[in-house]
């Protein structure tokens, strides 16, 4: 504190009152003793003068720290008030010590209602209800270690992001923070582009059928003999017809993706068998191609997991799929299985073309192809990847892959199994 | 005598398609553009089969099956729905309402419709 004053008094020379440090202070005093006799009461007088001036320069002091501090504080308050997020801060108890106005907002309470109270309790109120949920549903408890975030629909077109991290000082927990940031603008942007391409993707679908029908009927001679020129490009206008139809229902998977509606019903199944009955579609393709397939059968029965049978076949389709496409003829395409701790692993290998390495990091976003595969075959969305990795994730699932160009691809994934 | 089946779809082109196809394989085929014309040509013919699209103006696909369910002379005739969508939501209530199949225009091919056709009710 004397070093602060003194500090803080040097820095004002130009105050008008006359200043004096304690330091200084002390030195005048050992002055004072040599002081003769008769001037004894003067200088006691002008003793005590000094010192009252430098107590009162040392509460003045303290005063202006005082006042430079709640202004400080005030300032904080304010932009914590005025911030465009909510704010919430509970304590080391988990007590609400602090909310601003528009985390009232959001939440629609009022902070004399609520301020203080514990977690617990607030938990029980309707409006607290889901946050607190949200909050409590940490890894740990209600231990906060890290910074959290997740998304929250509170109400009818209000959708949020919910921030929490751990306000540490000194490495002690003084309780978490909790920053509600409004993202419903960015949700129903989303929302109006997902509906855009539901919409166009039935839409279109539509005339595609038509399409496909009326040349199916050419084909098969119901309206009348067709010569071989016009049947062989007619063949060839339906399977192009066939493949903007597996485009537009690809697109409509991504959009159920994005909905969050990709999952139904899961079924317990055995993999083995859903991978078996996916395979068989490939049968004539890797004749074709004459490539060495190996389906290794696991030997006995695997533990059943529970899925959505069609969006399973579909991943287990373009994993395959890509497998047998991008291997050259006559290469090797293996299927096997693996069961280790509570799950059930797939394993597809080929000796393709691979995934060159620094491409290997986009391999599962959307619309994404290797430059290699694309100079090999130019159909493809680049949606099954995609498609195929958030298939196997709402199952809980893992995927993963080892590759390496000109040598062959690994593709892996792991779903838990019903214990 | 042949047998009567009732198509009822709102779009031209596939109405010209399967009414051709159908008549090949000797059915009567009966048509209606819209739910509505539906259910009367329905009460009015008593057709052996229906094959139904969902999505049409008046009435769609689930309030024609929904109405077909409150009357008993109706109650009974066996569903196909044909639509441009399949979503595991709407073949489920389909399904509950009673439809005996579903095809997907964009997955079948018209020779597919007559073999579900065939399978429900015979030649």
């Amino acid at each position: 504190m004397n070093k602060k004053s003194d500090m803080n008094s040097g820095k004002r020379k130009n105050n008008k009152k006359e200043r004096v440090t304690p330091k200084e202070f002390s030195e005048k005093k050992l002055n004072f003793t040599k002081i003769t006799e008769g001037k004894k009461e003067r200088t006691e007088e002008e003793e005590l003068k000094q010192a009252r001036n430098a107590l009162l320069n040392i509460l003045e002091d303290t005063e202006e720290a005082r006042k430079i501090a709640v202004e400080e504080r005030n300032k904080t308050l304010t932009i914590i008030q005025n911030f465009a997020d909510g704010i919430l801060v509970f304590d080391e108890k988990n007590n609400l010590e602090l909310i601003n106005p528009l985390a009232e907002e959001f939440l629609g309470v009022k902070k004399e209602e609520i301020i203080q109270k514990n977690i617990s309790e607030l938990s029980e109120t309707p409006k607290f209800k889901h946050l607190i949920k949200l909050l409590d549903s940490f890894p740990e408890g209600k231990a906060i270690k890290s910074i959290f975030r997740e998304e929250l629909p509170l109400r009818e077109n209000l959708f949020l992001e919910i921030t929490t991290l751990p306000l540490i000082m000194e490495s002690n927990l003084k309780g978490t923070l909790t920053i509600l940031h409004n993202v419903t603008r960015e949700k129903n942007i989303e929302k109006m582009k997902t509906e855009f391409v539901s919409i166009s993707a039935h839409q279109l679908r539509t005339p595609l059928s038509a399409v496909k029908w009326t040349i199916r009927m050419i084909l098969d001679g119901d309206v009348g003999e067709i010569s071989n020129e016009q049947r062989d490009l007619l063949q060839k206008t339906y399977l192009s017809n066939e493949r903007m139809i597996n485009l537009i229902n690809d697109l409509l998977n991504v959009t159920r993706i994005e909905e969050g509606k990709l999952l139904y019903e899961p079924k317990l199944a055995q993999l083995e068998d859903i991978v078996w009955s996916v395979a068989g579609n490939f049968k004539q393709e890797i004749k074709r191609k004459k490539i060495d397939f190996k389906f290794k059968k696991p030997s006995q029965a695997l533990p059943k997991v529970k899925v959505d049978q069609e969006k399973i076949k579909l991943a287990v389709e373009n994993l395959i799929d890509n497998a047998i496409r991008y291997t050259f003829p006559k290469g090797k395409v293996e299927i096997s299985f693996r069961c280790p701790d509570k799950v059930i692993e797939f394993k597809v290998k080929d000796s393709g073309v691979g995934i060159p390495k620094d491409k290997q990091e986009r391999i599962f976003t959307k619309f994404f192809r290797g430059p290699n595969v694309i100079r090999m075959e130019t159909e493809g969305t680049g949606l099954g990847l995609y498609t195929t990795k958030n298939i196997i994730e709402a199952h809980k699932g893992k995927i993963w892959f080892e590759s390496e160009e000109g040598k062959g691809t690994t593709f892996y994934f792991a779903l838990p199994t019903e214990e | 005598m042949a047998k009567k089946i009732l198509l009822i779809e709102d779009e031209e082109i596939m109405l010209n398609l399967l009414q051709r196809k159908l008549t090949q394989e000797n059915y009567e085929v009966l048509i209606a553009r819209d739910g509505q014309e539906g259910l009367e040509v329905m009460e009015k013919e008593l057709p052996d089969l229906v094959l139904l699209d969902i999505i049409m103006p008046k009435k769609g696909g689930f309030e024609v099956m929904e109405e077909m369910g409150k009357i008993p002379k109706l109650k009974n005739i066996p569903v196909i729905i044909v639509s441009n969508s399949g979503q595991p939501v709407e073949l489920d209530r389909a399904r509950k309402l009673g439809a005996k199949d579903w095809l997907i225009k964009t997955e079948f091919d018209p020779q597919e419709v007559i073999d579900k056709v065939v399978k429900q009710i015979g030649k």
